[in-house]
């Protein structure tokens, strides 16, 4: 008598579960799943965006994007971004991560102005560096000539490579603060007693760190790597309101240009094409992403 | 003696120094927000204003679109954040806590979409969101922003509804209440402070997003204060930098407050979900 009621119950609680998740299925059928396949379903024709007629062509978006160097050219951009602002984001990070472990005066006000930027709107973050970059008024070419640094102006935005180098530092300004939260929050968490030890066997500070602290970031090291990786990879805004992707092409990465043949070109089969070629990218990363999470189980 | 505080010292110059390298931009902006037009383009500028003026304020107010851009901001991350909450406190609590098939699936989705880049979905999006007639309007928004804002918050509310312990549930539930009963009475109170991290969360990204609002709105009558600002920028004859710097700290304000009072929720929702999931 009690094993098939039980079973009843349990057969009531499933359709509960199947209810409460019912919401979240129908919404992402709706907004992601269906996009996702018809954006690789578009992707195999040619379509003209102001009156989206279109004609099918198979496979050959791919194949001339394969072989136009645009695609190799934005891709390296894409690298040369990701890698650039990726390092400096976990150096800076994990820099003012102990910085802040530390007991320095006013620590929670520190935390927050570190904070900020990682908050704030890319549109903000944009029309502030925009106006420290200003050639003329700028206030960083100021200081600059003024400390003796250098003798003229310099054009951030408007030549290469300074621009790719000005676009890597906002990055890095701006989601720096992501990797100091993330490793913050585990320095509090590794024991005094392996610092005791180590001091006790004489390391030094420096030695402390590379022989303690690093190891015990490790996992939480590679798991920021990994996000951070994939979230610049497919960084659009900043990049776009900073420089457009110019001068002539050289910051152009890959979801620029995914925007510019969508929405400029009016090419949106062939954007399509871009952007499941750039998903086919990223989706490496996230399935080693994925694949760490699901071992070491939901958190 | 002096060697007991110069250690303290030189640790907390050279750190007070980087900070407020780091923050100095944003310095820059309320400073050059303040001042009046004579002195901004002064050479050598001045690092505080030599007089203080809020008309660039009052000419954002009075004689821009700001306002409507700020009203519809406000209206689509406020509607977004609802919506997006509402639905994923449900589904994280079938996903946590119930047993069916293809649940693992679909967490395994969540965390797909969550990583996925909006570049790939924008594009049919654009166009369903067109053959329905939606295009221009706020409404468009609020559905292209749940394709972001919705899996975020599953996947963060689902590892505040892991910390939730199992036990309370089922003391509610040996007293006699329905599950749903349960759910309500036990665990929404213990899940409130990961509620309000995810709204801050949900309302923060709503409140930034570009991408979306480039392509899918281009009537200022729904535009979000992300393009509309940017749309000041383009289109006016010459750039107005105070008046931009103005716009910039206006459209943080929200941040700002949350910043004063909710910090905590914020690093909260930072250990729960981005980093240990």
């Amino acid at each position: 008598m009690a094993a098939p009621l039980h079973s009843s119950l349990e057969r009531r609680y499933a359709r509960l579960g199947l209810l409460l998740i019912a919401p979240t299925v129908l919404i992402f059928c709706a907004v992601i799943v269906y996009p996702l396949v018809s954006a690789i379903y578009l992707s195999l024709f040619r379509v003209f965006t102001p009156t989206l007629e279109s004609s099918w062509v198979g496979l050959s978006n791919y194949r001339e994007l394969l072989a136009s160097g645009l695609f190799w050219k934005a891709l390296w951009n894409t690298l040369v971004w990701t890698a650039g602002t990726l390092t400096l984001q976990i150096v800076l990070g994990i820099g003012m991560a102990l910085v802040l472990h530390q007991n320095i005066w006013f620590r929670s006000l520190a935390r927050s102005l570190i904070l900020f930027p990682y908050f704030i709107s890319t549109v903000v973050a944009v029309l502030v560096w925009k106006w420290v970059f200003n050639d003329l008024y700028g206030i960083l070419n100021h200081l600059l000539m003024q400390s003796g640094i250098i003798s003229m102006p310099i054009d951030y935005l408007g030549s290469m490579p300074n621009a790719m180098i000005s676009v890597i530092l906002v990055g890095a300004w701006k989601y720096f603060p992501f990797v100091v939260i993330a490793v913050l929050a585990r320095l509090q968490t590794i024991p005094e007693p392996l610092y005791e030890a180590a001091r006790i066997d004489g390391a030094g500070p420096i030695a402390r760190f590379f022989d303690v602290t690093l190891p015990q970031l490790r996992d939480v090291l590679v798991v920021i790597v990994m996000l951070r990786a994939i979230w610049d990879f497919k960084e659009f805004d900043l990049i776009w309101l900073l420089t457009g992707g110019g001068p002539s092409s050289s910051t152009e990465t890959l979801p620029i240009v995914v925007y510019r043949q969508a929405f400029a070109l009016n090419q949106m089969g062939m954007a399509a094409a871009w952007a499941v070629s750039m998903m086919a990218i990223l989706l490496v990363f996230m399935i080693v992403y994925i694949r760490r999470t699901r071992e070491k189980g939901p958190a | 003696m002096m060697r007991k505080y110069l250690g303290p010292v030189a640790l907390n110059l050279f750190a007070w120094t980087t900070i407020i390298a780091v923050a100095f931009p944003l310095f820059w902006m309320l400073v050059t927000s303040v001042k009046p037009q004579s002195e901004l383009f002064r050479r050598p500028p001045t690092m505080l204003p030599e007089s203080w003026t809020l008309e660039h304020y009052w000419h954002l107010l009075t004689q821009t679109n700001f306002l409507v851009y700020f009203r519809n901001s406000v209206m689509l991350s406020t509607v977004t954040t609802l919506l997006v909450v509402t639905v994923a406190t449900l589904g994280a609590y079938s996903l946590v806590r119930f047993r069916y098939r293809g649940r693992e699936s679909l967490a395994f989705l969540v965390l797909f979409t969550y990583l996925l880049p909006s570049v790939v979905l924008i594009i049919p999006l654009y166009l369903m969101l067109v053959s329905l007639g939606l295009s221009n309007t706020l409404f468009s928004l609020v559905i292209a922003y749940t394709t972001f804002a919705l899996p975020y918050a599953l996947w963060l509310m689902r590892s505040f509804m892991a910390g939730v312990p199992d036990d309370l549930e089922y003391a509610a539930m040996v007293d006699g209440a329905s599950r749903m009963g349960a759910f309500v009475d036990v665990i929404l109170p213990q899940l409130l402070p990961g509620i309000i991290s995810t709204a801050l969360f949900t309302f923060i990204l709503s409140w930034n997003e570009y991408l979306y609002a480039l392509v899918l709105v281009n009537s200022d009558g729904a535009r979000p204060l992300t393009t509309g600002v940017m749309n000041m920028l383009i289109s006016s004859f010459n750039i107005e930098w105070s008046l931009l710097m103005a716009a910039s700290v206006m459209m943080s304000v929200p941040l700002i407050i949350v910043f004063a009072f909710l910090q905590s929720y914020l690093t909260r929702g930072f250990g729960a979900g981005a980093v240990k999931g």
